[in-house]
C-alpha cells in the first residue's frame, strides 16, 4: 500500500510537485539583421560579417558573456552544449560562421546563424516563464542599439522562416507527463493542446518523440499577439496541464497502485542490473525513476538526482565525464555502468 | 514542391486565388486544382450558363473543365525559376521547396504569396509587439528616402522640398548600426 495521498497534501507540497512536473521553460526571440541574406542562403563570408557584428555587440552590451565560434568547441562540448538545450543540434550541423554566447549563469543564451542570425534565449526553472522572457527581453533590448534589425511596422521582425515573423517569439514549457501517459490519457491531452494552437513536441525540439514523456509546449502564432499575452497564454495553459498531470498521478495512486509500483520497480530493476544501456532505453527508465522520486516513493533519490542524471548519461556529458571517445557500444556499456553505480542503494518504499 | 493546398501530393499547376480583393497564385495538385474550379463555379452561380449548360453538360463540371483549362495556361505561363528576390536573387521554386527566405527583402518581393501564408500560420496578418528604436527610425527613413526619390522622379517638386525637410527632421544615423550595408 502507498504512503501518499495526493488528495490530502499541503499546497506547498503540491507547489513542490508541480514543480518537479514543469521542468524548465525557454522564451526565444529571433531576431536577424537588416540587410544580410538570412544564414540559410548566405555564403560563408556574409555567415562571418554577421558573426563578427553580433559577436561586437555582445561585447558591449554583455561583456560577461562568452562568445565562441562553434567551431572553435571540442566534439564532444558541442554535444555537452547541445545536451542541456543551450544549443540546437541544427546550429552543429550548420558551418562557418555559426556561434554560440552565453552568460555566466546559463540563463542567457545566444545561438548566431542558426536559422536566424539571432536565436536569443532566456531560460529558467519550472514554470516561472516571466523570468525568461524578462532575459531574453533585456538583451534584445540591449543588442537593438548596435544591430540594425529586419522588422516592419506591418510583419513585425522578420524571420528566415515566415512561421517565426511577428513577435519571433516561442515561448515553451518542458513538463514531465508520464501520469498522464500510464492512465492511458496523454494523447486526448496532446490533441486539446493543438487545438488551442500550441505545439507539442518532443524534448529534441522540432520533429523529435516525447522520449521520457517528456514535453515541451510551446505557442503557434508569433504574429498579431503581443509577447506578454503570448508568454501568458502558454503559462497559463503549461499550468493547466501540470494540474492535470498531478489529478493523472493522484488517479493512479488510488484506483492503479500496482500499475504505478511495477512501472518504478521495473525501471529501478533494469538501471541496477542492465549491463548495456543506449539512452534512449535510459531515458525512459529514468522517467519513471523520476516520477517516483517526485511522489517520494524511491529511498536516497530526489527530483533533482534523476535530472542531473538524465543529463550526464547522454553521449557527449558520459564521454566528457570519462575524458575520452568512444564507440556506441562502449557508450551503452559504460552508462550502464555509470547508472548501476548511481542506483546501488536506491530501494522502493512499499 | 509539395501542394499548397492539401500539402500531400506534387504541386502540377498553378492557380489564381482571389483574396481580400488580390489575386494570388497557388501551386497546387491536379486534384486541388479541380475541387478549386468546383469550387469556385459553385460559389459564383452569375457565371454558369442559365440552362445549365450549352452542350447539354451540368453547368458545375463544365466550368470545372474550363477553369482546369485556365489553371494550366496559368502554370504554363509561370515560370517557377524566375528570379523572384532583386536583393539576395533566390529564385521562386527555391525558396518554395526549401520553406526559408533569403533575405528580409523576400517579404516585400513575394509579398502576395506570402501575406496569405502569413495569415495562414498565424491566423493574423499585423504585427502588435515589441518595437526596436533604432530599426523603426531606418524602416522610417528607408520609406521617406522612397517616396522622395519617386517624387523627384514624377517632378512633383513641392512634395519632394516637404519629403526633403522631413527627412532632415531625422534624426541622423550615428553609423553605430552594425546591421548596416
Amino acid at each position: 500500500m502507498l504512503n501518499l495521498d495526493l488528495g490530502v497534501v499541503s499546497k506547498k507540497a503540491r507547489d513542490l510537485l508541480a514543480d518537479d512536473i514543469a521542468m524548465r521553460c525557454r522564451v526565444r526571440l529571433a531576431r536577424n539583421l537588416s540587410d544580410e541574406r538570412f544564414p540559410d542562403w548566405a555564403t560563408e563570408r556574409d555567415r562571418e560579417r554577421v558573426y563578427g557584428k553580433v559577436r561586437d555587440a555582445l561585447h558591449a552590451e554583455a561583456p560577461d558573456f562568452r562568445v565562441e565560434p562553434v567551431a572553435a568547441f571540442e566534439e564532444q562540448d558541442r554535444d555537452v552544449l547541445c545536451e542541456a538545450h543551450l544549443i540546437s543540434k541544427d546550429l552543429l550541423e550548420r558551418a562557418a560562421g555559426g556561434g554560440v554566447a552565453y552568460a555566466p549563469d546559463g540563463s542567457t543564451c545566444v545561438m548566431i546563424n542558426e536559422e536566424d542570425h539571432l536565436r536569443i534565449q532566456g531560460f529558467s526553472a519550472g514554470l516561472d516563464m516571466q523570468a525568461a522572457w524578462q532575459a531574453a527581453d533585456a538583451l534584445d533590448t540591449r543588442l537593438e542599439r548596435h544591430l540594425n534589425y529586419a522588422w516592419t511596422p506591418k510583419l513585425g521582425y522578420l524571420t528566415a522562416c515566415p512561421s517565426n515573423v511577428g513577435t519571433g517569439l516561442r515561448a515553451s514549457a518542458m513538463l514531465h507527463l508520464l501520469g498522464l501517459r500510464l492512465i492511458g490519457e496523454i494523447e486526448p491531452v496532446v490533441r486539446g493542446l493543438e487545438r488551442m494552437r500550441l505545439l507539442v513536441r518532443g524534448i529534441g525540439g522540432e520533429g523529435s518523440e516525447a522520449a521520457g514523456q517528456i514535453y515541451q509546449i510551446s505557442n503557434m502564432d508569433a504574429l498579431g499577439v503581443d509577447e506578454q499575452t503570448i508568454v501568458q497564454r502558454v503559462t497559463r495553459i503549461s499550468g493547466e496541464v501540470v494540474r492535470q498531470e498531478y489529478n493523472a498521478r493522484a488517479r493512479l495512486i488510488q484506483e492503479s497502485p500496482l500499475v504505478l509500483l511495477d512501472c518504478l520497480a521495473r525501471s529501478l530493476s533494469v538501471l541496477q542490473n542492465a549491463r548495456l544501456l543506449a539512452t534512449s532505453e535510459a531515458l525512459e527508465f529514468l522517467s519513471a525513476m523520476r516520477l517516483g522520486a517526485s511522489l517520494k516513493l524511491f529511498t536516497r533519490l530526489k527530483v533533482l538526482d534523476v535530472d542531473q542524471l538524465i543529463l550526464l548519461m547522454q553521449p557527449g556529458h558520459l564521454q566528457k565525464g570519462m575524458g575520452t571517445s568512444l564507440t556506441s557500444d562502449e557508450r551503452d556499456e559504460r552508462r550502464s555502468e555509470f547508472l548501476r553505480r548511481k542506483m546501488a542503494n536506491v530501494r522502493l518504499k512499499t | 514542391m509539395k501542394c499548397e493546398m492539401c500539402h500531400k501530393a506534387e504541386a502540377e499547376t498553378a492557380i489564381r486565388n482571389v483574396v481580400a480583393g488580390e489575386a494570388q497564385e497557388l501551386f497546387v495538385c491536379q486534384t486541388c486544382a479541380r475541387k478549386a474550379g468546383r469550387h469556385d463555379a459553385s460559389s459564383e452561380p452569375q457565371m454558369s450558363a442559365p440552362h445549365g449548360g450549352t452542350d447539354g453538360m451540368p453547368a458545375g463540371p463544365l466550368m470545372g473543365m474550363i477553369l482546369d483549362a485556365a489553371f494550366e495556361i496559368v502554370g504554363r505561363a509561370i515560370s517557377l525559376s524566375e528570379p523572384a528576390c532583386p536583393v539576395c536573387g533566390i529564385l521562386r521554386d527555391e525558396y518554395r521547396k526549401r520553406s526559408r527566405l533569403g533575405c528580409p527583402a523576400c517579404y516585400t518581393a513575394f509579398a502576395k504569396e506570402l501575406d496569405t501564408a502569413v495569415f495562414e500560420l498565424h491566423r493574423a496578418a499585423q504585427h502588435v509587439g515589441k518595437t526596436p528604436v533604432t530599426a523603426r527610425a531606418a524602416w522610417q527613413r528607408q520609406q521617406l528616402e522612397n517616396a522622395l526619390s519617386d517624387a523627384v522622379q514624377k517632378q512633383r517638386y513641392e512634395e519632394a522640398i516637404a519629403l526633403r525637410d522631413q527627412l532632415k527632421k531625422l534624426e541622423t544615423p550615428d553609423g553605430k548600426h552594425g546591421g548596416g550595408a
